[in-house]
Parts: C-alpha cells; structure tokens; sequence
C-alpha cells in the first residue's frame, strides 16, 4: 500500500516583516476578523483562543492543550433544545463568522484534513463543515521538542497545504511566504499597495527531530497488518490507568457522546453532545450492559488501528499527525513513539 | 400522576450530602413540585410507611445499621445510595485498616463494649442498591440528575471514566504536570473537575472508576515523585474499601 505523498513548502514567494511589522499585522488581522491564536495558558501551557491583545499572541510555542479542532467540534456543544409539553424542538443557530487561524503548525493543518475527510464521507456532519466555513490559516514553523514526530508520519514542519501564509521566524524578524491567493490578498490589503514578492530562494535552518520511528511512514499500514495478536499491548496497558487524555487531546480524535438532560420543569431540555474517547471504560458498552472493548490492553490496540490502518486503509493517509500530545500530556508518561517502535521491533523480529 | 415520595435517611456520616440539598436555594421550591418529600429528620417531623425512592446517605457500620437498612430497603421501590460514605464506606473506612479493638477504644474508651460496631461498609454490601451518587459530598448536579430521571422513569447516566476527562474537556493545564499530587487520572468524573480547575488537585473523593488499574496508578504516581507509601495513603483517603477489600464487600 502506498500512502498519498504530502505537499511540501508551496508557495509564491515572500515577503520580509520585522517585529513591529509583524505586531502591526496581527492588529490589522484582528480587525479582519475573529483571530485565533496561542496564547499561554497557567504556569507552562499554551491554549488557542481568540487575541484581545497583540502582546498576548505567541507564536513561539511547542503545542497547544486542545488541538484546533476545537473550534469545529467544541468539547461540549448543544444540538438542540427540546420541550416535552409540545412535543417540539428546535436546532440553536450557529455562528460563520469569518474565523483567522494565527500561528498554526503544519500537523494541526494536516488534523483539519483528516477530520474534513471522516465528517464528509457518509453522512456529512452539517454542525463541523458549517463551523468549518470561513476559516482562512496561517501556519508557523516550529521547533521540535522530544514529543514531536512529524517528520515519521510525513508530516514535515514546513508543509504549507491548506494554509493561506506561512511564517518562518528568523532572527531579525519572519519571512512571511505567500501560499494562495487568499494570502496574497491579505498582504495587499496590508500593505495597501502592489507587494513585491521576492521569490530568491532561501534555505532555513534545518530543524531536526529529536524522536523517530524507526521504518519509513508507508511501511507502517503493514506493521498494522501483522500486530493484532501482539505482546506490545499488554505490556502498555500495565502502565496506561485508562484516563482518555490520548484521546480527547488528538487533533485527528472526533468520537463524540450524546446525552440528554432536562430542566427541574420536566418540560424543557437539551440535547448536548461532548467529546468521547475509545479509552474510555463506557466508550464500547452497548445496550444490555455488554462492553466489548472492556480491557486497557484491547482499547490502546484500537486506538493505534484507527490511527494507523482502520480509516488509512480508505482515506490513504496515516491518521496520526506527529504532534505528541498524547504521549506529552500522558499522566503515565506512555510514549506512542515507543508503543509504535516496539510493534517494528518485533514484526522484524518475527519475519 | 401523583408524586413519588421520596424518604432521605442518614447512616453513618457527617450528613453533609443531606444538609447539601437544602443549599439548593436556586433550585429547592423547583424540586418539591416534582416529588413529595415524606420523611427527611434533617429537615422535618413526619415519617412515612412506604416510599417509591429513598436516598440513603452514610456507611453502614453497626448491626443497628444493618437491620435499619434492611427495614428501609423491604418499604422502598427505589433505593439510591448518596455520598462516598454509602457508595464506598468513604472516610469511615480508613478505620477498616485499623485493628477493631483499638479503633473503639480511641473512641469509646472504657465504654467500647457497650457499642458494638462493624466494618464501615457501603450500603451495597447489605442490600441491593439501584443508583449511586459519588462524591464527599455528593455532586450537587449527579443528584439532580438522578432524582429527575427518577422522576421521569428514565435510567440515570452516570458517568465511568476519569476527571481527567472533564479537566482535558475545560482546557485545564495538567496538575500533575505542575508537580502537585492528583488522583484525577483514576478518579470517577460528574463533579466537572471541581478541585483542579480551581487550583486545587482531585482527592479521590468520587472513588476509582470500575476498572482501576492499581499497579499502573501507583507507577504513576511514583514517575510523579511519590513513593508507594504515600500513594496508596492517599489513594485510599476516600477508598479504603475499593482499594484493600473490594472483592469482601461484593464489588459489582
């Protein structure tokens, strides 16, 4: 099986911002429209959220909590408002503000990719394509920390698909590279005269990853083929507590609950849906109380088949992203990396 | 339709989760239109033969209890167990770890004869219980939620994964990432994350999820700088009973 090659480093050409050029781009984005960006969160975290404040934007950050999925598919979200007495319910109106996405790395872009092709294919998922409306990107190099891994499944820092810029910091200020034309009106606008972009060809400093999977990316599908039965999962399950932090925080994650709850009146109530995660103990319960996925071991081996040959055997693409939230938020300090290079080591093993 | 009446009675405990309920300022008048309240000592006089729910808060921890419970549970049709102490013993079950004679003696002194006392045990050990409704105290919102759905004669939903969840879905920063102690990981959510999201980290109060892995918890706790001792002292702080003597008390 051979996986779809990702784009890499698209563009028209690019333009140079200082500092303050820069600042004075974000406040001209704000005014655009909603900016979305990082910002930090606590004592050492970073958060999307939308910029109040210039100062407040970071652009040099490892990885947000949430992914940016968030905003398509909220954590908690009403789908609809029902009342019992009249037998009646209406659909909340939903917002299409014109959305800018600051400062995204190129993984968080490839996520969006993913969750366009799960929620179009069937029965689209009219609540995440309305959101997904109006949105326009800017992606942002960034420097790989030890959880990164895009390089492994692909994903190199500079792959600029989907993004309209795309900014690499240097050291006196950013390139800012025009990807499309919806960046290159952005500029104009900025600017408010013809941009003259400069197309010289610039090398910026190669960026190593620290951590790696040992084969090539298009090898994987069939790592997947021959490690239903492996050891591996047992061994990770002895130290996974089951807590679905993997889950919630993968940008290519969108499982979701539905639940019900009504008002003190018995009459009026909601239909609200939160994300939901397969590690999870209820996650795999059916009617009558029968879970089939009831052991640690069965749910982490489903969560890596669905990242890695469940909906790669039809979308063509590895539906991890390399972004390392699950193994850098993992209260248990359980590496994906290792989980991935133990089940190489013993398919060679065995061959 | 007519009311379900609905009894609450105290076992042993602080009776924090009954006093809880008459802080439902907000929603108090809103509750009494929906159920007859038949018997409650905390907050009135009259007592009642029958009930369709009873809500039973405390541990069940003398052969007084033992027969009270049962009395309650052959005049209820419900029977929901309400509060950490009579979903899992709770706190009271810490002297479970302790040798009998010396823990009435602390108490009672000279006197300890006279009190003749039991394991504490949740309420489930004794008779059947229908719902359970975690947390010292009891989560104000599970309660609702329960009581309406009761009252709806719908199945209540309660949550079994970990407040882990509920802080990952507010886009809380990792307590345990902080270098703070937190049982969140392993804990059951439906209190929204209260603790962490406030600054504080989760005690376990709403006990483990069904599926706790011990071993795992405590390797855990240990790559965050606890040692054995001390992270069994703390996961035990609210379960005793779940973490040394789940299978003697019939853990479902």
């Amino acid at each position: 099986m051979h996986l779809k090659n990702p784009l890499t480093l698209q563009n028209k050409g690019y333009v140079f911002f200082d500092s303050e050029t820069m600042k004075t781009f974000i406040s001209f984005l704000m005014n655009q429209a909603e900016l979305i960006a990082a910002h930090k969160k606590g004592e050492s975290s970073y958060v999307f959220r939308a910029a109040e404040n210039v100062d407040e934007v970071i652009l040099d950050y490892p990885r947000t909590i949430q992914p940016l999925k968030k905003f398509f598919l909220p954590p908690r979200e009403t789908l609809l408002n029902f009342n019992l007495e009249e037998n009646d319910f209406d659909v909340p109106d939903m917002e299409t503000k014109k959305r800018i996405f600051f400062g995204v790395h190129s993984y968080e872009l490839q996520a969006i990719h993913i969750l366009d092709y799960n929620f179009k294919r069937g029965n689209p998922e009219s609540n995440y394509l309305k959101k997904r409306e109006e949105s326009l990107f800017i992606g942002i190099s960034y420097t790989p920390d030890e959880y990164h891994f895009g390089k492994s499944v692909g994903l190199e820092i500079e792959k600029t698909e989907g993004m309209c810029l795309y900014i690499e910091p240097m050291e006196a200020g950013y390139y800012m590279f025009v990807v499309d034309d919806n960046g290159l009106k952005l500029l104009t606008e900025f600017s408010s005269e013809t941009v003259a972009l400069k197309t010289e060809t610039i090398k910026p400093q190669p960026k190593e990853f620290q951590k790696k999977i040992k084969y090539h990316y298009n090898r994987l599908p069939q790592v997947f083929d021959k490690v239903y039965d492996s050891s591996v999962w047992k061994k990770v399950s002895e130290k996974c507590v089951g807590c679905g932090t993997c889950n919630l925080l993968c940008p290519t994650c969108y499982c979701f609950d539905v639940r019900d709850e009504i008002e003190l009146d018995t009459i009026n109530g909601k239909r609200e849906r939160f994300w939901d995660g397969c590690m999870l103990n209820t996650f795999a319960e059916a009617a009558g109380g029968e879970n089939f996925r009831d052991k640690l071991h069965n749910r982490t081996r489903h969560r890596l088949f669905r990242k890695f040959k469940y909906i790669t055997e039809h979308s063509g693409e590895l539906s991890c992203v390399g972004c390392g939230r699950c193994t850098s938020f993992c209260p248990a300090n359980i590496s994906i990396i290792d989980i991935i290079n133990n089940l190489i080591e013993e398919v060679s093993l065995n061959s | 339709m007519s009311k379900p009446k609905v009894a609450f009675f105290d076992f042993t405990s602080c009776e924090g989760c009954q006093l809880n309920k008459l802080n439902f300022e907000n929603d108090l008048l809103d509750m009494l239109k929906l159920v007859d309240i038949v018997e409650f000592r905390e907050a009135m006089d009259d007592t009642a033969d029958e009930y369709d729910i009873a809500f039973i808060e405390g541990s069940i921890s003398s052969p007084t209890c033992v027969e009270r419970i049962h009395d309650i549970r052959r005049r209820t049709k419900i029977l929901v167990a309400l509060g950490q102490c009579a979903v899992s013993g709770g706190i009271n079950a810490m002297k479970n770890d302790q040798p009998s004679d010396w823990v009435r003696e602390e108490v009672y002194g000279d006197d300890k004869y006279l009190f003749p006392s039991l394991p504490a045990m949740p309420v489930r050990a004794v008779v059947k219980v229908d719902y359970e409704v975690r947390g010292c105290p009891m989560s104000a919102p599970e309660y609702l939620h329960v009581l309406k759905s009761l009252v709806l004669g719908r199945k209540p939903e309660i949550f079994d994964h970990a407040v882990c969840v509920e802080c990952k879905l507010k886009e809380n920063e990792c307590v345990l990432d902080k270098g703070m102690f937190c049982l969140g990981p392993v804990t059951r959510a439906g209190c929204d994350a209260l603790c962490p999201s406030f600054g504080q980290y989760c005690t376990g109060c709403r006990g483990p999820v069904s599926n706790i892995n011990k071993n795992g918890t405590i390797e855990m706790l240990k790559a965050h700088g606890f040692s054995v001792t001390e992270a069994m002292k703390r996961m035990k702080l609210f379960n005793t009973n779940d973490m040394e003597k789940s299978i003697s008390w019939g853990n479902r």
